[in-house]
């Protein structure tokens, strides 16, 4: 009979679970971890839900960065990230033969386990990548940035140092609509994740007036040349759901 | 040049000024970096970052922009030239500032690209074009990226003051021969273009030397495992001061007019660290590819430019020295010459290896490598568990990362075509080129015209529509002929048969 161990859709709670699953002995081949929520249930499988636990979270962390390497570590974060059911098992067979083989098990992409890793934090990582491109931030009354974005993966942690580098003496901040959670950063100050109540992502939603929407969106049509027009192109470089929330390609209603 | 700017408003201002830039190509926010810092907003990625997909498909990275379409040029290609009858917009300073902080805070754009009119004269409008970056920089601290225009004739030293605020600086070649130059910029003298490419160059590698860095730009990491790259093979190392006669830039002036203070004026600042860039305008006049090619080249070698760019000529003007205004823009031709530039700077090739005298121009069907695989069977198929580096770069279908990927995990173990897969190795292109242990993925003949035939294949039917625009088609009930509608099978096969 095969235990599926289980955890919420966090960092810490996976790190947590595969301790847990690494340490029940029950043999790599008989067990499977899953991220909540767990869709439909398997017959003839044990369910264990586990708790996260601060030091069962740091003691992994440490072993992947002394057994494997940093990279490793970044890289299975990202996969974390993921939007991919899959994700926590793939990772617990990456960590199998990474404690196994060292820090060469990045060069192993022959192997399945670390070949699925792999695509997985590519996947996550050009996501990221894209919406450090694409996030675009309104302007509200006393010089605060607000941005709402509904990525597939959890990008929020990945891109935020990206603008605490690029604009540390503004108000701003990166809202993710799906899962309800914040990057705030305040002016000359440190930035921090936080979820965020039904009240507050009303409040937040609103929408204000801007004169450089409107300079900005003139610049953009204007940009194009149109003996080159080429709306396949376009979308291959900007594919369609991107869009949702960006500035140029939305239609205001005031 | 009565229609004067004081009366627009800004946005009026942006409109005229950002159509008149956007036929410039150079638009990237590449090759600097440098960390945020308290009080200034902004940074720049080494990569670049590109922010949006104009309608064009072309990236938006810069705020677009001329500071002034005033000109007192009459180049027969450019819309702005002063016999044309258009709006006409100046930008102050501040208008600029503004425009580029408040679109950079909400992050439409990485940085600011500036060009312009020559408004007066070439000293005058590099004044305006410095003060805009200096209050850019000190003023509004703006610490994001910026590509300067630098205009021909402006005197040495605000062009070597500019370059102490920008990230990248540019001087457009626009044609690469004295004749082109001679019939359509009537009042550009090419010795003119080159001296300022050639201050700026040494005002780099003279920075770049105070600060303790080898006086070359840095090239492309993969470029490290190649032994034979145009980078290093460059006969314009050893032989500096020969004179050169055979093409069109014209002999480079001695290095005494770089003014000596190079290590940063002011502040700290780097000297045009992104390096500089020029641009060239395809097929307004008649150069083959081998001469674009070549001045590409030439201009990596001795003028260490970080790129160039090139740009389909689009008919704005009708002039008798020009093609005619139905002419459609050579797309295919601008990217087959972006697809070698590529070869060029990544994978080691050498323009006289793409294309000779005999094969003046690029192939229409196939892309340069495959191009050179065909020409070059001898040499294939590679053994994927084996080749070098270099070897595995000139398979078609492999490319920098794939390469990179393969040399490392095949210590590990054998590497199958499952593998290859998965490391994206295009296998449709590159299976007739390799074997993994041995094998070939199926038993093809390693025979010119049956490759050739196997890659051309799959854009067979559609060479079919090109060359055989709509001659006959399925009869219909309804009346869908000359429906008004955006873009038809017509206006695509007409842009690429243009080509053939």
């Amino acid at each position: 009979m095969t235990t599926i161990f289980t955890c919420r859709d966090q960092f810490d709670d996976m790190m947590t679970c595969i301790y847990d699953a690494w340490a029940s002995r029950l043999g790599h081949s008989n067990i499977r971890l899953k991220a909540e929520p767990i869709g439909n249930l398997e017959l003839f499988c044990e369910y264990r839900h586990t708790e996260s636990d601060p030091s069962k979270t740091a003691s992994v962390i440490r072993t992947i960065h002394k057994k494997i390497s940093h990279r490793a570590y970044i890289m299975v974060y990202r996969a974390a990230m993921s939007d991919q059911e899959d994700k926590l098992d793939a990772i617990y067979r990456f960590l199998i033969l990474g404690f196994h083989y060292g820090a060469s098990i990045m060069e192993r992409l022959q192997d399945p386990a670390v070949m699925r890793l792999f695509e997985l934090d590519r996947k996550v990582g050009n996501e990221s990548h894209y919406f450090r491109e694409f996030i675009r931030f309104s302007s509200l009354p006393h010089n605060v940035l607000i941005s709402h974005i509904a990525p597939k993966s959890n990008v929020l942690t990945l891109v935020a140092s990206h603008f605490a580098d690029r604009m540390p003496s503004e108000h701003w901040m990166i809202i993710d609509d799906t899962r309800q959670l914040a990057i705030v950063h305040p002016a000359d100050q440190d930035y921090y994740l936080t979820s965020l109540s039904e009240q507050d992502m009303i409040t937040l939603s609103q929408t204000q007036d801007d004169p450089f929407v409107d300079l900005w969106k003139d610049f953009f049509e204007v940009i194009g040349i149109k003996e080159r027009f080429n709306p396949r192109c376009q979308r291959n470089m900007l594919p369609l759901w991107y869009r949702r929330n960006m500035t140029e390609f939305m239609t205001f209603h005031n | 040049m009565t229609l004067t700017s004081h009366k627009l408003t800004i946005n009026e201002k942006l409109h005229i000024l950002a159509d008149a830039a956007k036929y410039d190509v150079a638009c990237t926010s590449s090759g600097s970096n440098r960390r945020g810092k308290k009080g200034s907003l902004g940074n720049t990625v080494a990569s670049g970052i590109c922010h949006s997909f104009a309608s064009d498909g072309r990236c938006i990275s810069l705020l677009k922009i001329l500071l002034s379409n005033e000109c007192i040029f009459d180049c027969k290609y450019c819309l702005n030239r002063c016999s044309n009858d258009r709006p006409r917009a100046t930008f102050t300073p501040e208008e600029i500032c503004t425009l580029v902080i408040e679109f950079y805070r909400r992050n439409y754009i990485e940085g600011l690209f500036l060009s312009s009119g020559v408004v007066k004269s070439p000293a005058y409008t590099m004044e305006l074009m410095y003060q805009t970056l200096y209050l850019l920089r000190n003023h509004y601290h703006f610490n994001g990226y910026i590509h300067a225009k630098a205009i021909p004739g402006a005197p040495e030293d605000l062009i070597t003051q500019t370059g102490f605020l920008a990230d990248r600086m540019s001087v457009n070649l626009e044609l690469p021969t004295y004749d082109g130059l001679r019939t359509l910029a009537p009042n550009k003298k090419p010795e003119n273009l080159v001296k300022p490419i050639r201050l700026i160059q040494n005002g780099i590698s003279r920075h770049r030397l105070a600060i303790g860095k080898d006086p070359r730009m840095e090239r492309s990491e993969s470029s490290r495992f190649l032994s034979n790259t145009i980078f290093q093979t460059n006969p314009y190392l050893e032989a500096q001061h020969e004179p050169e006669n055979h093409l069109s830039v014209p002999p480079k002036n001695d290095s005494s007019v770089v003014p000596s203070s190079f290590v940063s004026s002011e502040s700290n600042s780097a000297f045009v660290p992104a390096g500089q860039s020029t641009q060239m305008i395809i097929g307004a006049t008649g150069e083959s590819d081998l001469e674009l090619l070549t001045v590409t080249q030439r201009l990596y070698q001795q003028y260490d430019l970080k790129r160039v760019f090139f740009s389909a000529y689009v008919p704005l003007n009708e002039d008798s020295a020009l093609p005619s205004p139905d002419t459609a823009p050579p797309l295919l031709r601008e990217h087959r010459l972006y697809q070698a530039d590529w070869l060029l700077r990544f994978y080691g090739f050498h323009a006289e290896e793409l294309l000779s005298r005999d094969r003046p121009n690029f192939n229409v069907l196939l892309d340069p490598k495959c191009d050179w695989a065909l020409r070059h069977l001898e040499l294939f198929p590679v053994e994927i568990n084996r080749a070098s580096y270099e070897e595995l770069l000139r398979v078609p279908g492999i490319g920098t990362k794939s390469a990179l990927r393969i040399v490392r995990a095949r210590a590990h173990g054998n590497l199958t075509f499952q593998d290859l897969k998965k490391i994206r190795v295009v296998l449709k292109r590159a299976q007739y080129f390799i074997t993994c242990a041995g094998k070939m993925l199926h038993r093809f003949p390693i025979e010119e015209d049956y490759i050739t035939r196997q890659l051309t294949y799959e854009s067979s039917d559609k060479n079919w529509e090109i060359s055989h625009p709509e001659t006959y088609r399925q009869l219909s009930l309804f009346d869908d002929f000359h429906i008004q509608g955006d873009v038809t099978v017509e206006d695509t096969s007409k842009v690429l048969s243009g080509q053939l």
